[in-house]
């Protein structure tokens, strides 16, 4: 699916240890595929696209039903202009990770105040040979694997088999995130390595910063599984994810259910409740509720601004994009009609108060005496 | 500049007003350290890409050609919090922004460069309501004394009263049926509505052509060729570097970089005055102090160039904080100085809300008879205001589209529309997120859309603030761990005037009010450094000699509701003052 996925460059021992860009070199690429790979803003795999598309189509989607109001120029939605492009970069751009902040667990006293530990950073979800001998049962089961817990010591107040029976990340057999250099010896913005393996495709990417688009997607699909087994979905689901085939539990919602299900991570206790499941999965489970205020907020910032009109160059680092579309003319400005920034505007205008507004000195101030203080809320109730 | 009298940590809103006062009126020499970058100077030419100068002290290193072609006035360009020019972080854009960890549903909007947070503000410029600082006993001194500050502030700043344009009319027709009366004073004490005071010179001050800027007008918004004043584009979150080619100092919109940066810069050129120093990508990560007679007294500060990598520290005999709510704390307790336990608390934040009201073409029409629709991106962003003194305000705005669906439908602490039930007894229509096909719909209607800010009188509370992260830590230490949830009485008031809103649009004739219930939007910060608990009333530090603040955060509350940069920038002003009377 993406030109930039290389078998040749996936196998991370022996990336690891050596540093990224000269690992690249010596595994047969060329430093300028290297620097390519390392400079791509949005490799970017299957699950993670499908993922982020399947919330894009749900807060902007096409709308056909709309043309014969509101005209043709309202039904393409966030889809048609690659928005889930814009969500990855962002999320993928999140937060850098110094390699000098970054410790290994265990050395001399451990981790000072300011240093963070290697392992926060570093996981894998390994979902290869499930129900073999040596692999997990299930997608829950490698979830447990990997937060070293068991179904028994979990307390989630539902069902184990229904979340079992509901969680599946489709088709991702590996996830692996690790740092890309050695990170005891370096310093600067850390680079991730990031390989995520499907039945019959790998997508490996080197990425500045942690990588965080293709985390949120897995914790996406867990709180998805919990959403369903609760019953908390109002829409049946769809197990055949023809629309989003890369995905897993997630994109087997309807879309209102998808908005519901992210909405449990703000107003449903999921942090709570999940923190054993998800903890190894982001590096600060926390987020996740400004990671929800984004997911919305971001289609502001990219379907309803000139964003879509940077063409080619849409994901490139900030200072080598360029507009390819004029900004007043790009989907959604048609959609509302702003034609897009001016050097003015002839309008009519008239101020309120004529001379200004009565300014005395200090001295002459002559301010009511019976002024109320900060704490009083009186007229609270809709009076005025 | 090897040897500041004062380093001042911080140019954004306040920073540079004080650099200005103490150069300017006390013969004080100033080194000025920025954390982000400086738009608009020749020794940065391609400041997100390249490390360009050093330091720069003279006033012909500005340039507003090159700012015009560095704010693209392009929505995403410029406000995207992860890419956009107007973001806090590192100057090189290939590198993340700056991390805070907030966990909330929250959002927190600042900018990291010369100009901060008012890079991107629509320059209101109210006085905070007598009541709020005469009635805390916390607050060390009188509304009246901050008085000349006001009016120092206000005429450096050209604030005056804004123009009323299309949107405005219809919140006037609004307001009036609704039985307020218009308030003709700056100190405002009772309740009522009026003209934003804001720091926007008067549109069309001089034209091209020597007619008055009217819907007629059809010459040039040009500089060169003539144009003077404000221009009535509704881009100022954009960076707003109109009239373009315009210097830097003759932007119509005085944000920092444009109403003190260039007036600091100049006192280099008087023989009489203190010199200026500016240095931009130099984040400051340490305070430097000895032990006193029995305290602690700050001596400098080290910095770290965000280009390069390397650390400096430079001496000085005094350090003025003014980084801002959030880096101010941080940088004290990543510093190491001592805490009695309001160092970063304390926080407000206007708790906002945002009410929307979209207009049918008639409506509009009959209200303006000369306009035909409300165009909420032309005229300026926030023109007229309502005030509640003891309660809050709120200021009618319009914005760009990109900014309107994140404001007005993407952003909620109510969950999504389609499953928020109203109550019939609301005055407003629908409630939460929108999304969907309903997203589409009303941004179809845009061009009759416009909101109402809600701007609450919340108060300082201990348990909200900044505290030093104990996950993350990046290059300059542990990150701002940052906490901000309303109190009952808090969401009380905003209820209040969030009814007042909804009303006043009705009232105009809207013919759909939306509540968005905002979750906490980290914007107008205020008070998490605040003076009567961590500074004196000269804003020194009680605990460390020769350290002041003069940003925002010395405010002792959120000034009733008010925007606060006219405040914020009239305490650094007497802050100044007060540092020479003592040291200098």
């Amino acid at each position: 699916m993406n030109e930039r996925t290389d078998p040749s460059t996936t196998r991370r021992g022996v990336m690891k240890g050596i540093g990224g860009l000269a690992a690249l070199s010596m595994s047969g690429a060329t430093i300028a595929e290297a620097e390519d790979v390392l400079n791509d803003s949005v490799p970017s795999d299957p699950h993670t696209l499908d993922t982020y598309r399947s919330i894009v189509d749900a807060i902007v989607p096409r709308t056909p039903q709309l043309e014969s109001e509101l005209g043709p120029e309202h039904v393409p939605g966030g889809l048609d202009v690659e928005l889930e492009k814009f969500l990855v970069w962002d999320f993928n751009h999140f937060q850098e990770i110094r390699a000098e902040m970054v410790t290994e667990k265990g050395l001399l006293d451990g981790p000072s105040d300011a240093e963070m530990p290697l392992e926060m950073f570093e996981s894998v979800l390994d979902l290869t040979n499930l129900g073999g001998l040596f692999g997990p049962d299930s997608p829950l089961d490698a979830v447990l694997n990997l937060a070293d817990l068991d179904l028994l010591g979990l307390d989630l107040g539902l069902d184990d088999d229904a979340l079992e029976e509901a969680l599946t990340f489709g088709p991702v057999e590996r996830y692996d995130i690790s740092f890309a250099d050695d990170v005891a010896s370096s310093s600067g913005p850390a680079a991730f390595e990031l390989l995520v393996e499907t039945a019959n495709e790998t997508t490996h990417e080197v990425v500045q910063n942690y990588p965080y688009a293709p985390a949120f997607t897995l914790v996406f699909d867990i709180v998805a599984a919990e959403f369903i087994a609760r019953g908390e979905n109002e829409d049946a689901i769809k197990r055949d994810r023809s629309k989003f085939p890369a995905g897993g539990t997630f994109v087997q919602l309807s879309p209102e259910d998808r908005l519901r299900c992210l909405w449990t991570i703000v107003d449903g206790g999921v942090i709570d409740r999940l923190d054993d499941l998800l903890s190894p999965l982001v590096p600060d489970v926390g987020i996740l509720k400004y990671v929800v205020m984004a997911v919305n907020g971001l289609h502001g910032f990219g379907y309803y601004t000139e964003w879509s009109g940077l063409g080619e160059t849409k994901t490139n680092t900030p200072t080598e994009r360029s507009l390819s579309t004029p900004a007043g003319e790009v989907q959604s400005r048609k959609q509302s009609g702003y034609p897009g920034p001016a050097d003015g505007y002839a309008a009519n205008w008239r101020h309120a108060v004529e001379g200004g507004f009565a300014d005395p000195d200090a001295e002459d101030l002559n301010l009511p005496s019976d002024l109320k203080g900060d704490d009083v809320i009186e007229g609270i109730g809709g009076g005025t | 500049m090897n040897d500041p009298d004062v380093v001042i940590v911080g140019a954004g809103a306040d920073g540079p007003a004080t650099a200005w006062k103490l150069a300017h009126d006390h013969g004080v020499d100033v080194l000025l350290l920025e954390g982000g970058p400086w738009h608009g100077n020749e020794q940065w030419p391609k400041p997100h890409a390249d490390s360009g100068g050093t330091v720069s002290t003279d006033p012909d290193d500005l340039d507003g050609k090159l700012l015009d072609e560095q704010f693209t006035h392009r929505e995403a360009d410029a406000n995207d919090p992860t890419y956009g020019y107007l973001r806090v972080g590192p100057a090189d854009h290939s590198r993340a922004p700056w991390f805070r960890n907030l966990h909330q549903n929250a959002f927190i909007w600042q900018v990291g460069a010369v100009g901060g947070t008012s890079l991107h503000y629509f320059a209101n410029h109210p006085r905070g309501y007598p009541t709020a600082f005469n009635d805390q006993p916390h607050w060390p001194f009188d509304y009246e004394e901050l008085v000349p500050y006001y009016q120092l502030n206000e005429e450096l700043t050209s604030t005056q009263q804004a123009p009323m344009t299309g949107k405005e009319e219809v919140f006037i027709e609004g307001a009036t049926n609704a039985g307020y009366d218009l308030i003709e004073t700056k100190n405002v004490t009772e309740t009522g509505w009026r003209p934003q005071a804001n720091a926007v010179e008067v549109p069309g001050r001089e034209t091209s052509n020597g007619q008055p800027l009217d819907a007629d007008y059809e010459g040039s918004f040009s500089y060169d060729d003539g144009f003077r004043g404000d221009t009535l584009v509704g881009d100022h979150f954009q960076g707003s570097s109109t009239p373009v080619d315009a210097p830097v100092r003759d932007k119509a919109r005085k944000s920092s970089n444009v109403g003190y940066v260039p007036r600091a810069l100049d006192t280099n050129e008087s023989s009489e005055q203190g010199n200026v120093a500016l240095r931009p990508n130099a984040y400051v990560t340490d305070i430097e102090t000895k032990e006193g007679a029995g305290t602690l007294e700050a001596t400098g500060v080290t910095f770290r160039d965000s280009w390069s990598g390397q650390s400096q520290t430079v001496d000085s005999d005094t350090v003025v904080l003014a980084g801002g709510c959030i880096e101010t704390p941080r940088l004290w307790l990543n510093a190491g100085l001592p805490d009695d336990g309001w160092v970063g608390k304390g926080l407000t934040t206007h708790w906002f809300d945002w009410i929307v009201g979209v207009y049918d073409d008639e409506t509009v029409a009959d209200i303006n008879p000369e306009g035909e629709h409300m165009d909420p991106y032309v005229g300026q962003n926030s023109a007229v205001r309502f005030e509640k003194p003891g309660i809050g305000g709120m200021e009618d705005i319009g914005m760009s589209p990109g900014l309107v669906s994140y404001a007005d439908y993407l952003f909620s602490q109510a969950g999504y529309s389609f499953d928020t039930e109203v109550d019939p007894d609301e005055p407003w229509d629908t409630r939460g997120y929108v999304v969907g096909e309903e997203l589409k719909r009303r941004m179809s209607n845009y061009k009759q859309t416009k909101a109402l800010l809600i701007l609450t009188d919340d108060l300082p509370r201990q348990n909200n603030g900044v505290s030093l992260d104990t996950t993350f830590s990046d290059e300059h230490g542990a990150v701002p761990n940052v906490k901000w949830e309303p109190h009952p009485d808090d969401d009380a008031k905003r209820d209040e005037l969030s009814r007042i809103a909804a009303n006043i649009h009705k009232e105009a004739g809207a013919e759909h009010v939306h509540r968005c219930d905002w979750p906490p939007l980290l914007l107008h910060m205020q008070s998490s450094m605040r003076m009567g608990e961590v500074l004196d009333s000269n804003a020194e530090a009680k605990n460390v000699n020769r350290l002041f603040v003069a940003d925002h955060s010395a405010l002792a509350n959120g000034v009733g509701g008010p925007n606060p940069t006219n405040s914020g920038q009239a305490l650094a002003l007497r802050t100044a003052d007060k540092i020479a009377d003592i040291y200098f």
